[in-house]
This record gives structure tokens, C-alpha cells and sequence, in this order.
């Protein structure tokens, strides 16, 4: 059974990937285990970077990598009472 | 002034009961949601703290009124003030409560639309406020409007519920419920004090619901 992501769901598994592959990770890497379009990837980047739950950081080779800030873990913490606060009043 | 006098009767003093009641569990539930705003950043969790805010000023509102009416200050107010009686204060009380109460609720019910337009946020506060400023009965203009407001509320968490089929959001929409059954409760109550009676009780359980239902959400 495919079972469909809300935007919050999303944004947890971005986070949750960028931390288990030890804070540190490419877009691309991002893209293919989140399962996300370019389009979205970009979206739901800015959107993360935006709330200050990842930043952006760009090497000497132009390369783009994206690490976890505090309020970052502090969402991965804080998750599932938000899931649940969010499911119960439709806030997603 | 017909609300002083309904509000004046055999409820003066239980009602303070319920209300504060009612006022701290939405001032609770306001605060936790103004938490998760901070923490997931989403939009319609701070509209949903801000309604009930809302919903919590227009309680404790009433209440400081009622006390006010209660005690020696009231007299003292009325003669300063130049009011004919005490209960101009109960009547400003419920006026102020009915404002907060239904701009809480036209927050609450935009937030249920699922858009992001701020312009029809603004009409609904405005139509709101508007509509009770010029009913020449306030008092069923405001559980006329709140009854309407609520059952579009209730509606969208009936079908959260079905989207979801949680026992979290099955407990909101009884408890929604509860608060729309408890609306056309008290819009009845004009000449039938028994109907005022039932309205608080079944807020009482909504509000009850709503508690419990936040102990849950934050239980690990």
C-alpha cells in the first residue's frame, strides 16, 4: 500500500536523512532516498532552510551541501507530537 | 439589555465556574499551539493558536466583567461612568465576550478553508464583528452566527476524521461537536433556562474532550 506524504512527513524524512548520513549530504542523495522531483527537492529546501531547520553550505567546488541545525533536531525530537498534534485538528 | 438579565439569574456564580473552566483549557491549548508553530513553522497552527486565544480572552473577558458586577467596584464604576445601572456591566461584559468569541471562531473556521488569502480572513473578521455591532439583538445574532461558524468547523474535522481515522481526531470532531450542539443550545435558551443549563454542560464535555485530547497528543 502507498501510503502519501503530507508536506510535514516530508520534511521529517529530509531531516531524518541528512542525519543518519551523519549530517552531512548532498542534493542529490537528498532527491533519491526521499523519493522527491527536482522541483519538489528544490521546494521543500527552501522551505527547510527558510523555517532554519537545515543550512546550506557551499564548498570550493561550488558543491552544495546540506547540514542539520539545533532546530533541526529539535523538530526530529519533537516529531511525533507534532504529527499527532497536527492529525488530530487537520493542520497539515 | 437583554443579556444582562439572562446571565444575572440562577447561573451568576456557576457560570464564572464554567467559564473559567473553558477559558484556561483554551488558553492551553493557544500556548501548546503557538509550540508547535515555533517548532514546525506551519502557518496553520499559529492561526489555530491565535483563534483560541481569541476564544480564551473572550472568556477571561467575561469573567473580570462578572466579577466586576458582583463586587463593590461595580457601583462605584457606574456612577463614574454615568451608566443608569450595574447591569450595563454584565451588558459590556457580554458584548466584549461575544466580539473576541466570534472573531476567535471566523479565525478558527478560515483556517478550516485550506487557502492563503489573508483578504477573505479580514472579510470574515470584519462581517463578523459588523453583523453583531448592528443586530438590534446581539444576543442572537452572535449564537446565530457561532452556530453557523461552528458547524462548517465541525464539518472539516468530521472529515479529518475520515481522512485520518484517528482516535485523536475522532475526539476533536466529538468535541467540536459538542461545542455546536452546546452554540444552538444556548441560541435556544432565549425564554427556556433549561437550554442555558444543557449549553454549559455540553460545552463543559467539549471542552473536557479537547484537554484529554491535548494529554494524549504530547503523551510519549
Amino acid at each position: 500500500m502507498i501510503i502519501k506524504r503530507d508536506r510535514v512527513g516530508i520534511i521529517r524524512d529530509i531531516l531524518q536523512i541528512i542525519k543518519e548520513k551523519g549530517n552531512r549530504i548532498n542534493p542529490t542523495g537528498i532527491m533519491y532516498k526521499a523519493n522527491l522531483s527536482h522541483k519538489m527537492l528544490i521546494e521543500y529546501l527552501n522551505e527547510t532552510i527558510t523555517k532554519g531547520f537545515i543550512a546550506e553550505e557551499i564548498d570550493k567546488n561550488k558543491k552544495k551541501t546540506y547540514s542539520l541545525t539545533p532546530r533541526g533536531y529539535k523538530f526530529l525530537d519533537d516529531y511525533e507530537t507534532i504529527r499527532k498534534f497536527f492529525d488530530s485538528y487537520g493542520l497539515n | 439589555m437583554t443579556l444582562s438579565t439572562l446571565v444575572s439569574g440562577w447561573s451568576f456564580g456557576y457560570d464564572l465556574i464554567f467559564e473559567s473552566v473553558f477559558a484556561i483549557i483554551s488558553l492551553i491549548l493557544a500556548i501548546f499551539a503557538f509550540q508547535i508553530y515555533k517548532l514546525a513553522g506551519e502557518d496553520k497552527s499559529r492561526l489555530f493558536g491565535v483563534s483560541f486565544l481569541l476564544i480564551s480572552i473572550s472568556y477571561f473577558v467575561q469573567i473580570a466583567f462578572n466579577l466586576v458586577y458582583a463586587s463593590n467596584l461595580g457601583t462605584s464604576i457606574c456612577t463614574l461612568a454615568n451608566l443608569p445601572s450595574n447591569n450595563a456591566i454584565l451588558y459590556y461584559g457580554n458584548y466584549l465576550h461575544f466580539l473576541f468569541m466570534i472573531i476567535g471562531l471566523a479565525v478558527l473556521l478560515y483556517m478550516t478553508f485550506d487557502i492563503n488569502h489573508s483578504e477573505i480572513l479580514w472579510f470574515l473578521v470584519i462581517l463578523s464583528t459588523v453583523s453583531l455591532l448592528v443586530s438590534s439583538n446581539e444576543f442572537y445574532a452572535f449564537y446565530l452566527l457561532s452556530t453557523i461558524y461552528l458547524a462548517f468547523i465541525t464539518w472539516y474535522f468530521i472529515r479529518n476524521y475520515f481522512r485520518k481515522k484517528q482516535k485523536l481526531s475522532l475526539m476533536t470532531a466529538v468535541a467540536f461537536s459538542f461545542l455546536l450542539f452546546g452554540s444552538f443550545h444556548f441560541f435556544l435558551s432565549v425564554n427556556h433556562q433549561l437550554y442555558f443549563i444543557i449549553g454549559y454542560f455540553l460545552e463543559l464535555i467539549a471542552y473536557i474532550l479537547i484537554l484529554l485530547n491535548l494529554i494524549l497528543v504530547q503523551k510519549k
